[in-house]
């Protein structure tokens, strides 16, 4: 699915090069789940980031379905993971001014799908995660859960090949967290490859593979047998 | 898509109440104004396009050699008319218009009623075909061509017969011509630069009997053959100029001024008798005014929507992380600002129609609101709001849709980045443009009160002049000041040709031999109490005498100090001197006064005279009255002018109020300055205050933290003033040389002017500071006294 080869990123601070990610390489194949693991500035928002087409790195190689990323125009690129990825945020980043349903339909409206063909994919997805009730509600009047889960429902609105999850369960309480890495694990097993950013150790484990990352490398990879 | 927009526009709107309403509000006046200048161009624009032959009407302008350099003037020689359409075939009409005693105004007696009528010119019939009217009574052929003829307006018809068919009626003007009324016309236009209530035939008056070369007093129009050349005629003109007199007589010269520029380009340009005169510079002057305050309602737009760019900022991060092109949230932007403009187009154009009285009585202009429902307008209208909305909308567009999505949704709080350097920039301008105009109004302020209380060098204070031209004959005139003189209110008693802040005669002072030189000098034939009643500083000799014996051929002369130096003479040797100034052959100084402000502070002192040379009338009568009962003086005054002129109207005016019309076009200046000024600053403490709001609340967490770690209320509202007040600094650093500039300019319009002095500007500065400092300190105190403990929150 994705293949990242000594991808290096800094910024400069003082004439010195910190490294944000340090050498990282690292192949996704479609289908897997993978939980990336470390403490806070370990990179691994980077790293979604930089996996997501959100944010450059200064070297190396990124390969997303056989596209070289590195060497692509901006056009391209934006095409690229609007077709193929969708994005869950810690903070959920729904837009507030507009309502649970508006806030699903956005991606369909910047991919120009026709207005009934958005209705029912809209209708349809509402359904799947039984918020249908919600529709009409904004953001400010959901729980955290409630918001994450309208989240996830933006994110796959566009039938994404990729989820990019940036600790999605960080603002929520145990159960709600519970809730949202059974969804999670439902995804992948209908197809959707994932990969998760989190810091806690039973949401890691829903994963098939944990990478643990320190000052931007990779220190240790687990894979589970499947 | 669209519909998509404009819902997220609309919530955006409801959302951030307090700026809406400051975009909203600031657009709008802005609007307003512009909406309201625009209908002013409009209708200065629409003047004598009425006319059907308007393409081929020309006025004739007289270009002469004057004591200051090039005069021209609107009114040219009796003679040329006539000269011209014999000689000159593409000129197809002529016309002559005499306004009744050279601009003054006209006692009618009609229906056996007195009427004061201010709009009665003489005029050659050919006008009739030049500017056509059409007839409410009457469908004459030839209405005026016999002399003691009339035509009258519509309104001057109802006014004096009421709304019966006048034709066949006569009129009497001044007690001395009977005219027959042989036609009603409907009004001229408000727009029509030809202002006639009354058309009398020219025929009726003693210039048409022998045309001649010299006297320069009558307004003259052509109608000119489509398709010639106006400096082709202009040539032929000429021609006719030196067929007529030697080159060395030809004190003037003549050219042809469309109709289309009579309005507005005739700045400079004197005696004319229209009352309607416009000024392209005033258009210029107030365009600009209005685009400033326009830019100041755009650039408090800008600055509002980048200041919220944090907020916004993270929107579209997450609208470019769900896919959003660049181009897509430009254009959502722009949506966002039409929409914005076009809710404040609407909201101005009511402004403005409920402005209209007070616009009119500032500016003195006589709009209406009908022509908002036009097709121009509506064009007007959409062009105006297309040009905002780029304006505005422009630097959020652009701005705002670059950030990567990334940078957008994480990045925190910009400060020091170009968008806050270019929002303190634009705030720097606003205040620069408030602190120019503040300035501005109180120099103009200054100058206004230096002239109400320079010393003219005559007194002005309760002096009224009644208007006496019924009164023609001469022995009258005994009567009339004896009548006066022994009412217990009236201290001085005399009567004048003109008096300071009307003008005279005009004619020329020859140094002992006519070719050491001439100076123009203004001749006034006068009473001899007139110095009396003006109060005037005798230097030598007496005034005038009291009684001049009849056929006595000896002139009196009472020249002012600029005259007796022109001579080079000291007042003292003045004294019995002959002089020649085409007063006779037998013209004497009798006795110097001190200078005197005769017209306006715009001009200094020229020479001046009083006289008792047989030339003139004396038309008014002038009373120094010591009653400060105004109301019961006029009253008692009136009686008595009732009766010693039995059939004339009361027609008066004070001094001192004759001498404010002078500084009219100044006095509407100012209160243009003055209400723009308001506007601008409001406009601009609408940004100012929404921008601290945004930095009240950017920083609600820093403020936080300082007050946990004990900073007082006085200290955080200072820290959270102390950025703008810099700014209005700035500002005033770069306001200050450009208002002494402008200021300078504006000053060098005056012979007598105050100086630019460093108290305006120190006032002009405490008063942006104290603005500003009131509006900012409003946000800062409400930050300040905020419970840390909910700022301090996790988010």
């Amino acid at each position: 699915m994705l293949e990242l080869n000594h991808i290096y990123k800094w910024v400069k601070a003082g004439g010195r090069r910190i490294f944000l990610l340090n050498d990282l390489s690292l192949k996704v194949e479609s289908g897997e789940f993978i939980s990336i693991m470390g403490p806070s500035g370990s990179g691994k928002s980077t790293l979604l980031n930089v996996i997501g087409m959100l944010d450059d790195f200064n070297e190396g190689e990124y390969y997303f379905l056989e596209e070289p990323v590195h060497t692509i125009k901006e056009k391209q690129r934006a095409n690229l993971y609007k077709e193929n990825i969708g994005f869950v945020f810690q903070a959920y980043h729904l837009i507030d001014e507009l309502t649970v349903y508006e806030n699903i339909e956005t991606p369909l409206l910047y991919k120009n799908v026709k207005s009934s063909e958005r209705k029912a994919l809209v209708a349809d997805i509402l359904d799947r995660f039984n918020i249908v009730g919600k529709k009409d509600l904004f953001p400010a009047q959901l729980s955290g859960g409630q918001q994450q889960l309208v989240g996830i429902a933006r994110a796959l609105i566009t039938k994404p090949k990729l989820i990019l999850a940036d600790e999605p369960t960080g603002n929520l309480n145990s159960k709600q967290g519970e809730e949202i890495m059974e969804l999670f694990k439902e995804l992948n097993e209908e197809g959707v490859t994932i990969i998760q950013a989190t810091h806690s150790e039973n949401n890691a484990e829903y994963g098939s593979r944990i990478i643990h990352l320190l000052d931007g490398s990779m220190v240790r990879e687990k894979s589970e047998t499947i | 898509m669209l519909k998509n927009y404009l819902k997220v526009a609309w919530r955006n709107l409801k959302s951030d109440g307090t700026f809406s309403v400051i975009n909203i509000l600031g657009l709008s006046m802005g609007l307003a104004i512009s909406i309201l200048l625009f209908m002013f161009i409009v209708r200065e624009k629409s003047f004598d396009q009425m006319y059907a032959k308007k393409e081929n009407i020309y006025r004739v302008l007289l270009h002469r050699e004057g004591n200051h350099g090039e005069e021209t003037w609107a009114s040219v020689p009796a003679a040329l008319a006539p000269a011209v359409k014999q000689s000159i075939p593409e000129v197809e009409k002529t016309a002559r218009l005499l306004k009744h005693d050279f601009g003054g105004s006209a006692f009618i007696q009609a229906n056996e009623q007195d009427f004061v009528e201010t709009g009665l010119y003489w005029s050659d019939p050919e006008i009739l075909n030049i500017f056509e009217v059409d007839y409410v009574y009457g469908n004459p052929v030839s209405p005026i061509d016999r002399p003691n003829t009339t035509l009258l307006s519509k309104s001057a018809a109802t006014k004096y017969f009421g709304n019966r068919n006048p034709v066949g009626e006569t009129i009497i003007v001044d007690n001395d011509k009977t005219l027959e009324v042989t036609g009603v016309f409907e009004d001229l236009p408000e727009n029509s630069t030809f202002d006639a209530n009354v058309i009398a035939s020219f025929s009726t008056t003693n210039f048409s009997k022998n045309p001649s070369w010299g006297n320069a007093s009558f307004e003259t129009y052509f109608l000119l053959s489509p398709s010639t050349i106006p400096s082709d005629t202009e040539q032929k003109i000429q021609h006719i100029l030196d067929k007529e007199m030697a080159p060395e007589d030809q004190w003037y010269s003549f050219t042809l001024q469309p109709l289309a520029k009579i309005h507005l380009y005739s700045a400079g340009i004197t005696d004319s008798y229209s009352s309607r005169n416009g000024s392209i510079t005033e258009i210029r002057n107030l365009s600009l005014l209005a685009l400033i305050i326009m830019l100041t309602a755009c650039i408090n737009y800008m600055n509002l929507t980048t200041a919220r760019s944090q907020k916004r900022t993270k929107d579209v991060g997450i609208n470019k992380t769900l896919g959003a092109s660049r181009k897509a949230l430009i254009l959502r932007f722009y949506i966002e600002t039409g929409f914005i403009t076009f809710v404040a187009i609407l909201l101005g154009t009511i402004l403005s129609i409920l402005v209209i009285p007070v616009f009119n009585n500032i500016t003195g202009q006589n709009l209406n609101f009908n022509i908002i429902f036009s097709f121009q307008f509506f064009m007007a209208f959409i062009a105006i709001w297309i040009l905002t909305t780029l304006v505005a909308g422009s630097y959020p567009a652009l701005y705002l849709s670059r950030f990567t999505p990334r940078k957008a949704m994480y990045s925190s709080s910009s400060k020091g980045s170009i968008a806050s350097v270019i929002r303190q920039g634009l705030v720097v301008t606003q205040f620069s443009v408030s602190i120019i105009l503040i300035i501005s109004v109180l120099v103009i302020h200054n100058q206004m009160e230096f002239i109400r209380n320079k010393n003219l060098g005559y007194n002005p204070e309760n002096v009224i002049a009644i208007s006496t031209m019924a009164a023609h004959s001469g022995g009258n005139k005994n009567t009339i000041m004896n009548n006066f003189k022994v009412l217990p209110e009236v201290s001085e008693v005399s009567m004048a040709q003109g008096f300071p802040g009307v003008d005279v005669s005009g004619r020329s002072l020859y140094k002992d031999n006519a070719t050491n030189g001439s100076t123009n000098i203004k001749t006034n034939k006068a009473e001899a109490s007139t110095t009396e009643v003006l109060k005037l500083q005798m230097l030598a000799g007496q005034t005038l005498p009291a009684v001049k014996a009849e056929g006595d051929s000896l002139t009196d002369v009472v020249l002012n100090r600029q005259a007796v130096e022109f001579l080079g003479f000291t007042p003292e040797e003045a004294i019995g001197e002959k002089v020649n100034m085409q007063l006779g052959n037998n013209a004497y100084i009798r006795g110097v006064v001190e200078d005197f402000n005769f017209s306006s502070l715009h001009e200094p002192i020229g020479a001046y005279a009083f006289h008792n040379y047989n030339s003139e009338y004396e038309k008014f009568l002038l009373l120094r009255f010591n009653s400060s009962d105004i109301p019961a003086t006029l009253e008692k005054f009136e009686k008595v002018f009732k009766e010693t002129v039995p059939d004339s109207a009361f027609e008066y005016t004070f001094l001192d109020k004759n001498l404010e019309k002078l500084y009219a076009s100044e006095q509407q200046t100012a209160r243009i300055a003055m209400l723009f000024s308001i506007l601008a600053i409001f406009v601009a403490c609408l940004g100012l205050f929404g921008l601290a709001a945004f930095t009240a609340e950017q920083r609600t967490k820093e403020i936080g933290i300082r007050k946990v770690l004990g900073a007082s209320v006085v200290g955080i509202t200072r820290l959270l003033s102390a950025d703008f007040i810099k700014l209005v600094f700035i500002a005033l650093l770069i306001a200050f040389p450009l208002a002494y500039w402008i200021s300078e300019r504006w000053l060098e319009e005056f012979a007598y002017r105050i100086q630019v002095n460093w108290q305006t500007f120190i006032v002009a500065g405490v008063l942006a500071l104290l603005i500003t400092f009131a509006t900012v300190s409003f946000q800062a105190i409400r930050a300040a006294i905020a419970n840390p403990v909910k700022s301090l929150r996790t988010e």
